[in-house]
């Protein structure tokens, strides 16, 4: 078969609606990857920022000027150093 | 028809001319004008913006974060960009924390604009209103913003120069910013893409300070206490590594709120607590032995300038005695063994009158006099610590001199630097300044410290139980626009721990204490054993334990904090109340083949404190198992392999 004028305008059209549609195709997919990308960068910030919050409140909260009252209210207290022993570690080190 | 033609002609040439002028403005626009309007349509289309660095973190010695960079956001609002005007402006009201009236108001201009910063949490409910917009913006984070807060300083956000340890830092901690471009569209807007890096930040790095957050945080609540107890006008706390000169807790406090890094930079007088350097000149030069001894006048000492007074008036003294109980007389009479330059000498080996170097954006260098400018009574007033000034680190540095051998170290703050791919790019090594004294001058040294901390010394205040302390107390009068001010004082208390081998070297001032006394050996001795107690008590405090347990045994038994008919006791958890009744003698138990550890907790159980020798199991103890035993008193347990 003898391709005339009008298929070869049809080839090209098509050719044309392919390379189009392959453009369109790729861009969408890389507004879709940016946007997903976009919205990953902000949960991470978002977590950053929580982490940093629960950070300062637990150093909050373990912090001798909020434990130390609490526990003398409970009727603890800093043990004397007379109370603290520091038992010897085996030296290995020799033969 | 001809007159048809005549038109077509018309038009066609009409055609011509336009298409003409059209390849000729085309001409223009393309060859001779192409260049500008391109830039213009690249200005309209794309924007540059600089990507900013975050910032490196500050880290105490054990990764504990002290300043962080984070995230945070501006939130500005177009109204009319916005889908539901009447509800909104509540939702944004809530998500941000702002008065609803507030975000109504600034809603009723053209734009409104909220500087924040608000944390991506905040905002994270606000990312998907239409007509919210969002700046990002790197913001510096403290997690406990009172820790070191003088020292650490702040980044100086908001155009203003950073402080502290911030500024000393910035080179290393600010990276470098990036830049980039992005795409807009026709109304100014950002397209929804990834922006085109021109070339990214770099990260600033990470820099671990010496600090111990722990003891950090012992020494800032014991300072507050105190001055609290005291009425004090302010104090000073710095320890240090005598090692290898690390700074491991610095406080400073006033009691009017007032952030300031005096233990860096302001100096005072430190009295008696220098005594001990003059003691350094007088053995290093062998102007002295040990045995020498001189008369204590009754306590009072007239002098052709002044007349000395002692608190502790003893009949004779030696050197130790001098030190032990802190006489002037004694002192002024040993230094005229001493020549000036000696005596100077001494001084300025120890560090007195020069900056430490250490890594601050200020320092005081304190104030020692050249021997040339010396008037009649100067060399009596430094051997008693007068006519010298000292910043707190210099006296902690100098005492570290004694505590490592003779030899003065450069305090530091910086542990480490590393980069943001995690190598290191500085790590501190002990830098000696000069050998001030022989370890053997260093170690005599030590002994009479330790005397001060004995019965009958001046820092008995500050004995511990089980471990030996080689301190020196000092009282000294304040100095205030450049005359002594009645009845002001500052006290001052510098300490090793333990005496031998010290690990610590610890210095306490207290600014003029109004309630109770106002003497050292019973304001500043008594912060500094109650921050060693704490400090022994807490498990992540860079302590080397090991070395402490070999010398722990053999520094003997002190006397008991609690009344000895009280056994000391692990409280259960919910807390029993106590019934403090006096405990009876009971017999000792017999854990003999014990491990350490259990022995130790059913020797604890039964009310006794325990000294351990040895390790491995338990052999013996003294006394012997069966032997009635006071409550509280001391066992000694003996384990089958000897130290």
């Amino acid at each position: 078969m003898v391709l005339k004028g009008r298929h070869w305008v049809m080839i090209w059209l098509l050719a044309f609606l392919v390379a189009a549609g392959s453009v369109v195709a790729r861009q969408t997919a890389a507004l879709r990857i940016a946007r997903a990308l976009n919205q990953t960068r902000d949960s991470l910030s978002s977590l950053q920022s929580r982490r940093a919050e629960y950070e300062r409140r637990i150093r909050q909260a373990a912090s001798r000027s909020v434990l130390v009252p609490r526990a003398q209210a409970l009727g603890l207290r800093l043990p004397a150093d007379s109370e603290i022993v520091i038992q010897p570690v085996p030296d290995t080190s020799g033969p | 028809m001809a007159k048809l033609t005549t038109r077509v002609s018309f038009i066609e040439g009409s055609l011509g001319v336009l298409l003409l002028a059209l390849l000729v403005r085309s001409a223009q626009v393309q060859l001779f004008q192409g260049a500008r309007w391109s830039a213009e349509a690249k200005q309209a289309r794309t924007e540059h913006v600089v990507l900013e660095a975050p910032r490196g973190a500050l880290l105490d010695r054990h990764g504990t974060p002290i300043a962080l960079t984070q995230e945070t956001y501006h939130v500005g609002i177009a109204p009319n960009e916005l889908r539901d005007p009447d509800h909104d402006p509540e939702a944004i009201a809530r998500a941000l924390h702002l008065p609803f009236m507030k975000v109504e108001d600034e809603l009723s201009r053209h734009y409104a604009y909220f500087a924040g910063p608000f944390t991506a949490g905040t905002v994270q409910g606000l990312r998907d209103v239409r007509g919210v917009h969002l700046e990002p913006v790197l913001n510096r984070f403290y997690p406990s913003p009172d820790f070191a807060r003088a020292f650490i300083g702040r980044a100086g956000e908001g155009g203003q120069k950073p402080s502290g340890l911030e500024r000393t830092l910035d080179t290393l901690l600010a990276g470098t910013p990036g830049a980039a471009v992005v795409l807009k569209d026709r109304a100014g807007r950002e397209y929804d893409s990834p922006a085109r890096r021109l070339q990214s930040p770099v990260p600033g790095n990470d820099v671990e300070l010496t600090l111990d957050a722990e003891l950090q945080e012992i020494a800032q609540r014991s300072l507050r206490l105190a001055l609290e107890k005291m009425d004090a006008d302010g104090g000073d706390v710095v320890m240090l590594d005598p090692a290898t000169g690390e700074v491991l807790a610095v406080a400073s406090e006033r009691r009017d709120g007032v952030s300031r890094p005096s233990a860096f930079i302001d100096a005072y007088e430190p009295g008696s607590v220098a005594k001990i350097f003059t003691a350094g000149a007088l053995i290093a030069d062998h102007r002295i032995s040990l045995t020498d001894r001189v008369s204590g006048e009754n306590g009072k000492y007239k002098m052709q300038d002044r007349t000395l007074v002692d608190d502790h008036p003893l009949p004779t003294l030696n050197l130790a005695d001098a030190i032990r109980v802190s006489s002037n007389i004694a002192m002024a009479k040993f230094v005229t063994r001493l020549d000036h330059d000696d005596e100077y000498g001494m001084l300025r080996d120890f560090g007195l009158g020069t900056p430490t170097g250490i890594e601050f954006p200020a320092e005081a260098s304190g104030r020692l006099a050249l021997p040339k400018d010396w008037s009649r009574p100067t060399p009596t007033s430094l051997a008693i610590g007068y006519e010298v000034s000292v910043t707190p680190l210099q006296i902690a540095a100098a005492y570290g001199a004694i505590a490592n051998d003779g030899v003065l170290l450069e305090p530091t703050l910086v542990r480490e630097v590393r980069a943001p791919n995690g190598e290191i790019l500085y790590r501190h090594q002990p830098e000696p300044v000069r050998r001030v004294v022989s370890p053997e001058v260093a170690r005599e040294l030590r002994q009479l410290l330790a005397g001060v901390v004995s019965s009958g010394g001046t820092g008995a205040s500050a004995a511990l139980a089980t471990f030996t302390l080689a301190a020196k107390t000092g009282t000294s009068r304040q100095v205030v626009n450049g005359h002594y001010k009645a009845g002001a004082y500052n006290a001052s208390f510098a300490a090793l721990f333990p005496a031998d081998h010290p690990q610590l070297v610890v210095v306490v001032k207290v600014e003029n204490p109004r309630k109770g006394s106002y003497f050292a050996a019973e304001t500043a001795a008594p912060v500094t054993r109650a921050m060693l107690e704490q400090a022994l008590a807490s498990r992540t405090v860079a302590l080397d334990r090991a070395r402490l347990s070999a010398v722990a045994p053999a520094a003997g038994v002190g006397e008991l904090e609690e009344d000895p008919g009280v056994a000391p006791y692990v409280v259960s958890w919910p807390p029993a109340h106590d019934t403090a009744a006096p405990a009876p003698p009971r017999p000792v138990p017999d854990v003999s083949g014990r491990t350490l550890r259990d022995a130790v907790r059913l020797l604890h159980r039964r009310g006794f404190h325990v000294v351990i020798k040895g390790w491995g199991n338990v052999q013996k103890t003294w006394p012997a198992a069966g032997a009635e035993a006071a409550a509280g008193s001391l066992v000694t347990v003996f384990g089958d392999t000897p130290q």
